[in-house]
């Protein structure tokens, strides 16, 4: 089994505060807590904390060439414990990782921001706030690295690695309609019984309503696949896996030619002879003229609602509402199909 | 109730009777017969019946069985070889001939055996000119490698036809030829039984009785658009009804088949009807513990929010008029179907009917909820990747490109949603999802 590590300017030695900027370095073998993982470390990457944080994309390129170029079974990264700038840049390396096929197990904090930046991609072992705990930390991170090179993660007790927001299938004795029957008898009787499946979603309490819209800005948000024509994002037709901003900003209307739905949910050719009917660009900005809507941002915001997971759908949707509120937008009309 | 005894039944007038013969093996011979466990099959005698009709043109019968490296490419369904052992013209009524009520008297069925049909209907025909919405996804069957414990017929000894028809004919014609001949061939092969001992015999009975017990329903939504996107009742399609009761052996016995081809994991094959473990158990529970008060199919591809609320109205309201106090609401399909099953959910609850609801899932979770549907059975995800497996043999034609429907030479590592019945919503499997 062949393992890379990641570690900030602290855990790498080189320094604490003053050496947070140390832009990437690559080392052989392991360095510092490296050396007390129980596997073999081919490679140590080590990447200051505020560099990271300042230039990510140019860190990211760098480690993960030399991630690409290492070909390792699995990339260790931390334990970071409370640390949130190691943390984050150890969640977000992990993601990325995974998402070029290299398997990335961390150790950090439940609340560590970094948990949330690796999206569910990793296996992040949960460990204390501080470095007292390192010894166990190594010790779990190091049993889970062989568990998932060799396909047993899944299979771990509950607890070794914090919840991925994922769902994978197993095998259980009983069928699905004996699960159901059973459940159902349960719930007649008035006994406890665990749902199989939770909801994703968080119920939006509706807004007080503004009370004129004429002194604010408008933003058009869409799950009704609204794309420029031929689509230069290829957003999904189902099962979107991100959204995207389209300049509209000096149109007048959402012109068939020019604009057109690639929403694979219904059929698409009556509406692509309008898309204003999905997106109405054409009465907002008539409404607009009357004095009756202040300003209109200029982007559209679309992604496709069809059999898009609600889960996935809810982060969209606080990503687009964060982009609208750093922007100023007061106002979101939203439609859907 | 279930009475087990053997024999024939003394009341077979109001009680369905299945005689189970278990196969172990199928094997080639020049006369159709059952020896102690094997199924003897003349396969020329099989491939005459299938090419009878007129709309094929060509037919390839193959026996694949567990552990064979084969892969099974564009399944079309799979059916459980049976027959009305005292009127077997009466078999699969309503596709193959005389029209009698299902549900009643004596079947033999062939366990651990099915007929499962193949066709790429891309080969000669303009799939997505002549249908509204083209079938899309892969639907496949693995003997053996990574993909086989996802489906059941992965397990059970397969009579494998292979369809080819005729270019001329509409495409809705060379499907119901198709159907027509595989349930021919299962009527033929479960011939084999007539007077020989079955190995077991269960009695089913649905009377009125155990009044005081807790009423349960349930709920089925079925998929019925368009010819390949299509559930039929004692041959005819669902298309256009509005929630009814079936008696629950109706289902057990032949009279709901599938012709629906889309998204191959999530929806129902026949066999899943024929043996549907939902059914088996309630009615095996009614009298001691519940009263089965009958099966609701309900549609799944309704178009409008007004519909979808209307359909999972009247469902509702069935269910309650029918006494239940429970039901049990199976989805069918992927997100516009589900969004059904939850509105059917609500409808119920609102009613007074208390839910457990039957769905499959996504790498995202459930598609849609309702805060009434607390007590859900996940039935697995399937987007879920399953390994990519290299088979010897590959039977059924070309792959296709899930989103374009253009040909590829290789489907690549599947999700579940890509073999056939895996997540089926009706709980006809053992997989389940867990939060990692």
């Amino acid at each position: 089994m062949k393992s890379m590590h990641f570690l900030n300017q602290f855990f790498a030695g080189l320094g604490g505060e003053k050496a947070a900027k140390q832009p990437p370095l690559r080392l052989d073998g392991a360095v510092g807590p490296g050396r007390k993982l129980d596997m073999e470390i081919s490679a140590t990457v080590v990447c200051g904390d505020d560099y990271f944080g300042e230039k990510e994309s140019e860190a990211l390129g760098q480690l993960l060439q030399w991630v690409e170029d290492e070909k390792p079974d699995v990339l260790i990264c931390g334990p970071a414990f409370a640390a949130g700038r190691y943390g984050y840049a150890c969640g977000v390396l992990a993601r990325e990782a995974v998402r070029r096929g290299v398997p990335a197990v961390c150790g950090m904090h439940e609340e560590n921001p970094g948990v949330l930046a690796s999206d569910g991609a990793a296996y992040i072992v949960p460990t204390g706030e501080g470095v007292s705990g390192m010894r166990d930390a190594l010790s779990r991170m190091s049993d889970l690295a062989r568990a998932v090179v060799e396909g047993r993660a899944e299979s771990a007790p509950p607890g070794t690695y914090l919840p991925r927001g994922q769902r994978a299938n197993v095998f259980v004795e009983k069928s699905g309609a004996d699960r159901a029957i059973e459940m159902m008898l349960a719930k007649i009787a008035g006994d406890s019984y665990e749902t199989e499946a939770k909801p994703p979603l968080e119920r939006v309490p509706v807004p007080k309503a503004l009370e004129s819209v004429a002194s604010v800005t408008l933003a058009l948000v869409t799950e009704a696949g609204v794309v420029p024509k031929d689509n230069p994002d290829r957003l999904e037709q189902c099962r979107a896996k991100g959204w995207h901003s389209y300049d509209i900003s000096g149109l007048d209307s959402l012109e068939p030619g020019s604009f057109e739905s690639v929403h694979g949910g219904f059929d698409v050719h009556v509406a692509n002879r309008d898309p204003n009917r999905l997106v109405p660009l054409d009465a907002v900005r008539a409404l607009q003229r009357e004095g009756r809507i202040g300003r209109v941002d200029g982007f559209l915001y679309s992604t496709t609602g069809n059999c898009t997971p609600a889960a996935r759908s809810l982060k969209f949707g606080h990503e687009i509402a964060q982009r609208l509120t750093e922007i100023g937008v007061a106002a979101a009309l939203v439609t859907g199909t | 109730m279930v009475v087990d005894r053997s024999g024939t039944s003394a009341d077979s007038a109001s009680s369905l009777e299945v005689a189970s013969y278990r196969v172990a093996d199928v094997r080639q011979a020049t006369q159709m017969r059952l020896l102690k466990g094997r199924l003897e099959v003349n396969l020329e005698e099989v491939r005459e019946l299938a090419l009878s009709e007129p709309a094929v043109t060509e037919v390839q019968v193959s026996l694949v069985r567990p552990g064979e490296s084969v892969r099974l490419a564009n399944v079309l369904d799979a059916i459980e070889p049976c027959i009305k052992a005292d009127s077997p013209e009466t078999t699969f009524a309503g596709i193959l001939g005389q029209l009698e009520p299902l549900g009643l008297g004596l079947t033999n069925r062939l366990a651990d055996v099915a007929v499962v049909p193949l066709c790429d209907f891309r080969s000669t025909h303009d799939v997505d000119r002549e249908m509204e919405a083209p079938i899309r996804w892969h639907s496949i069957i693995d003997m053996d490698g990574p993909g086989r414990p996802y489906t059941h017929w992965g397990s059970t000894t397969n009579v494998v036809l292979q369809f080819t028809c005729k270019s001329d004919d509409p495409l809705a014609e060379c499907d119901r030829a198709i159907r027509r001949a595989t349930a021919g061939v299962a009527r033929l092969l479960a011939s084999a039984t007539i007077g020989a001992p079955a190995d077991v015999t269960e009695t089913f009975c649905w009377d009125a009785e155990a009044a005081d017990l807790p009423g349960i329903a349930a709920i089925i939504q079925v998929g019925a658009d368009e010819p390949l996107l299509d559930t039929y009742f004692y041959g005819s399609s669902l298309r256009d009804t509005v929630p009814f009761l079936i008696d629950p052996r109706e289902v057990l016995d032949g009279a709901l088949t599938a012709g629906a081809y889309e998204y191959s994991g999530v929806r129902n094959p026949t066999q899943f009807y024929q043996r549907n473990k939902l059914v088996l158990s309630l009615l095996r529970l009614h009298g001691s513990r519940i009263r089965f008060v009958g099966v609701i199919p309900t549609l799944a591809y309704v178009q409008s929010n007004f519909e979808k609320s209307r359909h999972a109205m009247i469902a509702a309201r069935l269910a309650k008029s029918l006494g239940a106090t429970g039901a049990i609401v199976a989805s069918y399909g992927t997100g516009n179907a589900q969004t059904g099953t939850m509105l059917t959910c609500r409808a119920c609850e609102a009613m007074g009917v208390k839910t457990t609801v039957i769905v499959s899932e996504t790498n995202g979770g459930l598609i849609d909820h309702v805060p009434e549907a607390d007590a859900v059975i996940s039935v697995g995800n399937h987007e879920e990747l399953v390994r990519e497996w290299e088979p010897e043999a590959t039977l059924g034609g070309r792959y296709y490109d899930v989103e374009s429907n253009s040909p590829i030479e290789s489907p690549g590592p599947l999700s579940l949603m890509g073999y056939f019945g895996s997540s089926s919503q009706m709980g006809d499997t053992c997989l389940r999802t867990v939060a990692v």
